[in-house]
Parts: C-alpha cells; sequence; structure tokens
C-alpha cells in the first residue's frame, strides 16, 4: 500500500460523558436514548476517513516538512543519503525578496481572479435562470465542455490563440480594426500575460459556479422573486434581498474553493508562459516547482510548499471560522 | 408587461456571446485536430477545416499501449472515484446528521486536506510508495487519486445528505427501520443526483492528474495523460495529433457529463445552499 | 517537466584529453563466458528518447541482441521529453532501474556526479572508445572518468528553399557571413518577407554564435563558474543574432519549436532557417512540393571557406549504477556501439557517429553532409554539473538575454539580468 499510518493526531478523541447526544434546538429529534453505540456510531463513520486522510495525505505532508529541512538534490536522492540543513531553507527564502514578491503576486493574483470569476459566475447563473429552455441547453453545454476540456488541450489552445503571429485573436483585432494588435505580442509583458492567464482560468472556473448557482436558484421559491416584483424592486434589489441571503452558504463555500484552487493553480500559470516574461508572472505554486522540482532542490521545494501552505491558512483563517460558525447554527 | 420583445432580446444575446466565448477554444481544439498539418498554423484561421483528415486520429490512436492506458485510466478514475464516494458517504452522513465530539475538528481537517498541495508533494509521495515497492502499480495510484477528492466529495456530499429532509429519515424510524435500513431505503435513494455530481468532479480530477503518474509509473501502469503529451517531442510538436488526441480525452468526459447532467447539475449547490 | 533539446548536447572543442586511454581488460566479464543459460529470463531494459532510434536499427539491434544472448530480452522504451529529468533522476534511485539510459550530451556532467551512473572507464577499449572522437566524448568524461559512451550527434545548418534563392538570382551558396547577409538582403529586397525565419529564443543557435564569437557561456572566477553574457563576444554574438531575427517575422520571444519552424518553412514562403535534417524532412511531410527544394549549408563563419561554429549536441549511451545486469548491459553496448550499429544508426537517423571512420555512412545524406562540414568545429555548453540548472525553464539565456535584447534592450543591461539569474543557478548546491 501507498503508505502506512503515521500519527494519531487527528484521532478523534473518545466520546466523553460529559457530553451527552444533545439533540439540536429544532426539537422533535427522536433518537433513542444513546447507548455506547450510538454514541461510538459518528466516530466509527468518519474513521474511514481519518485514516485515509492520515496515511494518503497527512503522512506525505510530513514528509515534505521532513524533506523541507534537508539538502535533498538529485544527488542525495539517488545515493539515498540525508543531509540536514536546520532552517536553512527556510531562511532562506524568508531572506528573499523573490519569495515575497511572488507572494504578493499570488495574493493579488488570486484575489482579482476569484472575485471575476464571483462575479462572472453569478452573473451567468442568473442568465441561465432567465433563459428559455432551448437557450439554457445550448448555453449549459457549451459551459460544460469548457469544463470538460483537459487543461493540457486548454493550454495549448489558448497560446495559439494569442499567438503573435498565428493567433485568431490577434487577426480578429486587427480585422475589427484595431490594427496595431495584429502581431500584438500578449506574452510580451507581465500584464498582458497576467490578462491571457486570468482569462483562461476565468473561462475554465466560471461554469462550475455559474451552473451550480443556477441549480441553487431553482430551488428557490418562485413566489418569492414574484413577491419582489410586486413591491417593484429592480434586479439587484432582488439579488441582494432574496437571492443572496438564501444563497450565502453556496456563495461562500464556493468563493472558499475557488480560492483554494486560484491560490493552487498551477498548469495553467505554468503551461502558459513558465512565469515569465522573466519570472514576472510567478505564483507561489509555479515558484515552488521551478525550484523545487524543475531544479531538482527537493528541499527547497518542500519549504516553500509548506509556507505556501501556512499563507494559505493565513489568508483562509478568516473563512475558517465563518465556516466553523456556521457549523454551530446547524 | 415588463418583459418587453427587447427585455427578452438581450438575454438571449448575451447567451449567444457567452456561447461563443465558452465554446471556442473547444472548437478550435477539435477543428485543429481534423486539419492537414498545413493549415495548422496559418495567418489567416481557417475556421472550418473543408479538406478534413482523420490521420491525426489514426496517429493518436494508434500510438503505443494506447488501449492499456485506457484501460487504466478509466481503473484509476473510476476506482479513486468509487472508494472516495464509499468512504465520503459515511463521513458525510456523520458531519451532517450527528452531533459529536470533535465534529468541528473534523471539519476542519476536511477544509484543509482541500488546500494540499499535490504538485508539489510529488516528491514525497513518490519517496513513499518507492520504499514500499509499490512503483509502477494501479494501487497507490487510485488511492493517492481518492485522497485528492476525498475532501471535495465530503464536502459536497455532507450537503446533499443534509438537503434530505430529516422527516423522511423519522418517519422510516417510526416505521420501524433501524438506522441503517432507513438510510439505505430513504436517504440514499434521494442522494443519487449527489453522488454523480460528486463522481462528476472527481472523475475529471483523477482522469487528468498527471505530475504523480509520470513518476510513480515509469514502466508500466501509465495512464491517458502521458499519452497526450507525447506527440510534442524533441523531433518537433505534432500538435494535430496532440489536439485529436485532446479531443478523444476530453469525450468521455462530456459523454460522462450529458448522461449525468440534469441530475448532476443541482446537486452541488443543493448541498451548499443547506449547508 | 520538458527540457526540450536539452539532449542535444555538446563536445567541448576544448579538446579535454582524455587520460585513459585503454585500462580495458578489468577481468570483469566473467558471467559472459558461461554460456546461453546465463541469459534466460534476463530482460534488458533501454531507455532511449523518442526520436533517438530509427525503426530498423531498433528491429535489427533487437534481432541481433537476443541472437547472440539467448534467452535474453531487449527492452527498448521510447521516452517522453516531457518531465524527462524528474524521470530519470527518481528512475535511478530505484532498486529496479532501467539498464541502459540515454542521457543527453549536456546533461550528463549532471547524471555523472550524481553517483547514478557507472563507472565505465575499465570498458572504455572494449567500447570502441580508442577511436572516438575526442570532442564528441569530451561530455562523457567527468573528473577523469568514463561515465557514459558518446552515441550520435548533430548540429544545426542553414536549410532554404532553392526555389526562392534562384529567383533572386543567387546562384551559388554564400561561403561568408558577409555573402550571407547579402543574399538574405536581395531575396529580401524581392519580396519574401521571411528571408529567414530565426525565432528570438533558438538559444542553441546563438550559442553556436557565442563559440564562433570565441567566448563560453561561463567562465572561470577562482574555483567558480559564472555566467558570460556580459562580454564583448556575447555581444557581439547577439547583435548578429538580432540581425538574422529582423530578415523575417519570426518572434522575438518564442523559440523554435512555437511554432514548429519546420511548419512555417513548410507554407513555402520563407527563404531559410537554420535547423536540422529532420525538421526539412518535417516540412516536406507537410508540403511534398518541397521536395526537390531544400538544399543545406553549413553557416557560414567570417573567413572565406570556414563554417561558423555551431552547438553540436547529441546523446551518450550509459548504464544506471543500481541496475540488475551490469555485464549484459555492457554487452548491449558494445553491440549498440559496434561500427555495424553505430553506422546503421548514422545512415539510417542522418546523425554524426562517434567515430569519424564510420562518417562514409552519411554520402547521400546533404543534410548530414553540410553538418558533419561544420561539426568538427562544433562546441558545447559548459560540461560542469551545475549546468543542467541554467537551462531549466525558463531558461535565463533565452528568456532574459535574448528576448531582452533582441525587443530592444541594451545587450550590456540585459546580460547583468540574465548573469544575476545565471549565477544563481550556477551556484545552487548539489
Amino acid at each position: 500500500m501507498g503508505a502506512q499510518s503515521t500519527g494519531t493526531a487527528t484521532e478523534p478523541r473518545p466520546p466523553s460523558a460529559s457530553t451527552p447526544p444533545t439533540p439540536p434546538p429544532p426539537a422533535g429529534r427522536k433518537r433513542s436514548a444513546g447507548g455506547l453505540a450510538a454514541r461510538g456510531a459518528p466516530y466509527l463513520l468518519i474513521l474511514p476517513a481519518l485514516v485515509a486522510t492520515a496515511a494518503l495525505l497527512a503522512y506525505p505532508l510530513l514528509r515534505n516538512l521532513v524533506i523541507s529541512f534537508q539538502n535533498l538534490n538529485a544527488f542525495q536522492l539517488i545515493q539515498h543519503t540525508t543531509e540536514w540543513t536546520g532552517f536553512g531553507n527556510y531562511t532562506d527564502q524568508l531572506t528573499s525578496s523573490v519569495f515575497w514578491h511572488t507572494t504578493f503576486r499570488s495574493v493579488l493574483f488570486t484575489a482579482a481572479n476569484v472575485a471575476l470569476i464571483m462575479a462572472t459566475g453569478t452573473l451567468v447563473g442568473l442568465l441561465l435562470n432567465r433563459l428559455g429552455k432551448r437557450m439554457r441547453l445550448f448555453l449549459s453545454l457549451a459551459l460544460i465542455l469548457a469544463w470538460a476540456m483537459p487543461m493540457v488541450a486548454g493550454t495549448t489552445v489558448y497560446q495559439w490563440l494569442f499567438d503573435s503571429q498565428y493567433g485568431v485573436v490577434n487577426w480578429g483585432l486587427a480585422k475589427l480594426g484595431w490594427h496595431s494588435m495584429a502581431g500584438f505580442n500578449w506574452f510580451g509583458g507581465q500584464f498582458s500575460t497576467f490578462s491571457v492567464i486570468t482569462l483562461m482560468i476565468v473561462w475554465q472556473s466560471v461554469p462550475f459556479v455559474a451552473l451550480n448557482l443556477y441549480a441553487g436558484l431553482t430551488t428557490i421559491a418562485a413566489e418569492l422573486f414574484e413577491a419582489a416584483r410586486m413591491d417593484g424592486a429592480t434586479a439587484w434589489r432582488t439579488f441582494r434581498s432574496v437571492t443572496f441571503p438564501i444563497l450565502k452558504p453556496f456563495f461562500l463555500s464556493t468563493a472558499f474553493l475557488e480560492i483554494i484552487w486560484v491560490f493552487k493553480a498551477f498548469t495553467q500559470v505554468y503551461a502558459l508562459n513558465a512565469g515569465g516574461p522573466a519570472g514576472t508572472t510567478q505564483t507561489l505554486p509555479v515558484y515552488a516547482f521551478v525550484e523545487g522540482v524543475g531544479n531538482q532542490h527537493y528541499g527547497v521545494g518542500a519549504a516553500i510548499s509548506t509556507l505556501t501552505i501556512l499563507i494559505l491558512l493565513a489568508l483562509m483563517s478568516y473563512y475558517f471560522r465563518i465556516i466553523l460558525k456556521q457549523e454551530d447554527d446547524l | 408587461m415588463r418583459r418587453s420583445l427587447l427585455g427578452r432580446f438581450w438575454p438571449n444575446a448575451v447567451a449567444v456571446l457567452l456561447f461563443v466565448f465558452f465554446v471556442f477554444p473547444v472548437y478550435w481544439m477539435a477543428t485543429t485536430a481534423f486539419k492537414p498539418d498545413i493549415d495548422i498554423i496559418s495567418k489567416t484561421p481557417d475556421f472550418i477545416p473543408f479538406h478534413g483528415t482523420f490521420a491525426h486520429f489514426d496517429k493518436a490512436v494508434h500510438a503505443a499501449g494506447f488501449w492499456e492506458l485506457v484501460r487504466n485510466s478509466f481503473t484509476v478514475a473510476l476506482g479513486a472515484v468509487l472508494l472516495s464516494l464509499a468512504i465520503a458517504l459515511l463521513a458525510s452522513f456523520a458531519l451532517a446528521r450527528m452531533r459529536f465530539r470533535g465534529r468541528k475538528a473534523f471539519v476542519l481537517v476536511v477544509m484543509v486536506a482541500q488546500m494540499a498541495p499535490w504538485e508539489v508533494m510529488t516528491i514525497s509521495v513518490y519517496m513513499i510508495v518507492r520504499d514500499q515497492d509499490q512503483l509502477n502499480s494501479l494501487i497507490p495510484l487510485t488511492l493517492f487519486y481518492m485522497m485528492m477528492v476525498l475532501p471535495f466529495t465530503i464536502w459536497t456530499l455532507r450537503g446533499f445528505i443534509a438537503a434530505v429532509p430529516k422527516e423522511l429519515e423519522e418517519s422510516a424510524l417510526v416505521d420501524g427501520c433501524t438506522r441503517t435500513q432507513a438510510f439505505i431505503r430513504v436517504v440514499f435513494p434521494l442522494l443519487a443526483p449527489g453522488l454523480m455530481a460528486t463522481s462528476l468532479f472527481g472523475f475529471i480530477t483523477a482522469w487528468n492528474e498527471f505530475p504523480l503518474v509520470l513518476i510513480l509509473n515509469k514502466q508500466s501502469g501509465q495512464t491517458l495523460p502521458l499519452w497526450l503529451t507525447q506527440f510534442q517531442t524533441n523531433f518537433g510538436d505534432d500538435w494535430g495529433a496532440t489536439m485529436a488526441a485532446s479531443t478523444l480525452f476530453t469525450i468521455p468526459v462530456v459523454i460522462v457529463f450529458l448522461i449525468l447532467q440534469r441530475k448532476a447539475v443541482g446537486g452541488l449547490t443543493a448541498g451548499a445552499v443547506k449547508g | 517537466m520538458r527540457k526540450r533539446r536539452a539532449a542535444i548536447a555538446v563536445l567541448g572543442a576544448t579538446a579535454m584529453a582524455v587520460s585513459v586511454a585503454a585500462c580495458g581488460s578489468s577481468g570483469s566479464k566473467s558471467d559472459k563466458a558461461s554460456g546461453p543459460g546465463d541469459f534466460k529470463g534476463k530482460t534488458l531494459t533501454v531507455w532511449v528518447m523518442s526520436g533517438s532510434n530509427p525503426p530498423g536499427w531498433t528491429k535489427d539491434i533487437t534481432a541481433a541482441f537476443e541472437k547472440k544472448y539467448p534467452g535474453a530480452k531487449l527492452s527498448v522504451q521510447v521516452q517522453q521529453w516531457g518531465g524527462i529529468q524528474q524521470k530519470l533522476t527518481t528512475a535511478l534511485s530505484e532498486n529496479n532501474p532501467p539498464d541502459v539510459v540515454e542521457v543527453g550530451n549536456t546533461q550528463t556532467p549532471y547524471y555523472a556526479a550524481t553517483g547514478g551512473l557507472m563507472d565505465l572507464t575499465g570498458d572504455k577499449a572494449d567500447l570502441g572508445g580508442k577511436d572516438w572522437s575526442p570532442a564528441l566524448n569530451a561530455s562523457a568524461v567527468y573528473q577523469g572518468k568514463q561515465f557514459a559512451a558518446p552515441w550520435y550527434f548533430s548540429n544545426r545548418v542553414v536549410v532554404y528553399n532553392k526555389k526562392i534563392w534562384a529567383d533572386a538570382g543567387i546562384k551559388d551558396t554564400p561561403k561568408t557571413q558577409d555573402e550571407f547577409f547579402k543574399d538574405l538582403d536581395t531575396i529580401k529586397a524581392k519580396g519574401t518577407q521571411d528571408a529567414l525565419y530565426a525565432p528570438g529564443q533558438d538559444w542553441y543557435s546563438f550559442d553556436g554564435f557565442l563559440l564562433d564569437a570565441g567566448a563560453d557561456l561561463v567562465k572561470k572566477n577562482g574555483d567558480n563558474y559564472v555566467s558570460n553574457l556580459d562580454s564583448p563576444q556575447a555581444a557581439e554574438a547577439i547583435n548578429l543574432y538580432k540581425k538574422l531575427n529582423s530578415y523575417g517575422t519570426a518572434p522575438k520571444d518564442k523559440d523554435e519549436a512555437t511554432p514548429q519552424q519546420s511548419d512555417v518553412f513548410a507554407k513555402g514562403d520563407v527563404g531559410a532557417f537554420i535547423g536540422f535534417g529532420w525538421e526539412a524532412a518535417g516540412a516536406i511531410a507537410k508540403n511534398p512540393q518541397l521536395k526537390d527544394q531544400i538544399g543545406y549549408f553549413p553557416i557560414p563563419g567570417k573567413p572565406v571557406g570556414k563554417p561558423a561554429k555551431v552547438f553540436l549536441g547529441g546523446s551518450n549511451l550509459a548504464i544506471a549504477q543500481a541496475g540488475k545486469n551490469p555485464e549484459l548491459a555492457k554487452d548491449f553496448l558494445k553491440l549498440a556501439l559496434s561500427d555495424q550499429f553505430e553506422g546503421a544508426l548514422a545512415k539510417e537517423g542522418g546523425v554524426i557517429p562517434n567515430k569519424t571512420s564510420l562518417n562514409s555512412n552519411l554520402t547521400g545524406n546533404p543534410f548530414a553532409t553540410a553538418a558533419s562540414a561544420a561539426a568538427v568545429g562544433g562546441g558545447t555548453t559548459p560540461l560542469i554539473p551545475a549546468w543542467g540548472n541554467v537551462e531549466n525553464k525558463p531558461n535565463p539565456i533565452s528568456t532574459i538575454f535574448m528576448t531582452g535584447v533582441l525587443q530592444g534592450q541594451d545587450p550590456s543591461a540585459a546580460a547583468k539580468q540574465a548573469d544575476a539569474e545565471i549565477d544563481k543557478r550556477l551556484s545552487q548546491k548539489q
């Protein structure tokens, strides 16, 4: 098997007598008086997930952490030797301006992309709800195709579309009368490269948001919208006072996933321009990959990835709090 | 009436524009696959391949070991999805329906697990698998792919289960079912859309995975993403064949989606809404 | 990660004298004589890079090997370029690695330094080492020891469209750099938009011009190597390259594979490009009309009749240190490097063989003939283990220096920027 279980870090605490299975406020839950079996049930149910997470995720993460304190390159990997460097890999990164620039860039990049994805996704979702049946199927199909297209193919096609000589985009812009765009080099500058990457990520991510939002909208009773319209509410008002509050959990968890996905986005950024020109579009995952896997300095890569996780955790702490608070309301 | 002709016109017009925006790259991939090499790079784009050819598809399908890779890909992706569904179903039931100590901690574990940076963890995963002497096997691959999709699966399934009205389950209990029976007879059937929606996501993830299989299975047990890149070689990138391969690679996902479509789209949110 | 063309590596023009002439018979090959039974059930795994092994050669050598060592099986596994470095590094760390691996010549010192390759010093004579061209063997030697055997080589020439050149009234191929430029001017004046297609990030071509200007990509600074782009020679080479790039519409920020320059050439309206025979073959496959229109000549140098120095790419064959069949692996190497199969590879693949005595196999192959004329003066990237780091994507030579200058930056300013990154990579711990 791939791995063995290491720790008990995530092992559930045994149910203690002091916490009887208190039924939640909306009463009427008829649970048979909690025997030991009933109290043990939830732990039995989450046990497989915990074991899998411990063995297949926590353990590799721990190994990764261990590696981050080593000088591990091709030589050490092939010779099976271990060279400890203490916090060397970390201090190198934390004192490097490249690392901090990359971090800052990653955060901005994630913020801009997630904002665009959520806004566009929401608008497309609302549009889907408004369209006739046939048109809706038509647009859904396009969304599904964009979502299903493999990333390898997606990045290649985007490279072509934006190719300076043979790209359809430049050709189209020139045809539309914007002649200075013929031969424009999209991958020559930081901003234009980021624009293409963003366009591609939005293109790939909007279907997920839009389709799910649409599905969510169908669960809202039509009377609510009807009532809002009777009151003469504008579309924006209806959204603010009807749709958004009802679907708030959806927006929260979707934004949560999108932040993680965009922050971790690797293939799109790397495949389009390898973080170029001159590293100005490198994000943290790309940086970790180039330093660790590409240059075969696995210890350095592991240290960067550990820092990446910490940064992501810090960024998400606000979110964790909101979501955990929701748990209380359950 | 507020819905004037204009009011009906603009959503449709926007929909058409959006359709073009989303479909065009896919269309470009598919048509490129049919274009003869000489037309692939062209200063005036060739929007419809009048002189279509199947040569690229032919080449892609006749690559060495193609059918074995297809088999491996399906085995690994389906295996990962089914395993994660099974594990997640249990865990998400506990999350959605039970209160227990450590529940919040478990929710936190699931959320953090969702953040795992798999691309840069490949070397530690590799060293673990190598030291266990499990290279070139489909088993570790399936297990790790399962783990990649497990947090998302738990997260969404939990929502679906929460969305099934408790009263249904309770009335089954009143009718003398055990909790397990109530789950199997009442909740499970209602979960079908949720299961499908989640499995589709898992399938896409496992189907596309590249960095791990690249170094774990160098001699055997390879999957289709490796095949996708083999037409880009040191001696010239065969874009036609790459696009033909990508097109073929996309088809199973689209088919799965179209089959599940009606039930699937719905689900993810149904969960989140009641989350 | 994709290391395009990394494989095509190099040979030190600086003929590093290979000290170990022939300490041949180390008596280590005892298991061979004891009869065919020994090979039963043994499978020898050989990794070759995609495009290295022509089909006829593969078929013949498999048959010959399995006949010579009855019971043994030869499994030639073609490796894709994507992620080859990670694959090779991890494979060499395993208990059961491939027995024989093809390693690009620029990558060989790196892998020799990791200890993953077997020391073949004692087997050099058996492998025919005394006849190897010293320049071709340079990359296979690390710290005086033979860690691989030179396998095949190739270098770039000018591939031109005879029709376009004839239409411009040019009768003869240029013999000097000045003549070359004059011809390109003439073609351009005739209305050919792409007299020459030279994409801005074809850094192996640039390396050739740098070698021709008399400098290397690195220089020694005390005990360390540092980047040498901020030098008059590099400025001369990049200005020359900039001029070549200006003879057409080739992008300044792409390499020769995006788009494939042979695909561009295949359209029939490009005067020439700097490239390989297989690229020309690719163009013909896409546009059969070009079949009789393609000619080749070595990149002209400054003095009359002396081709410019070029970057000489190629591959070595090495044996994995941890391999389970070391003797059989050596037997395979012996067979592959024999005059019969080395010659067959040169003939079928149109590549330059490791011994000049086998060059007769190139007769009738116009590309290889033009290439071998320039190969004599070929050079390579620096043969130091840390060099592999520099070539890692994004390669600072092409992305920072070349594109920078071609887009108008001052050579020295761009060089300083690139040098900083290169020095960082050269000084990384191994």
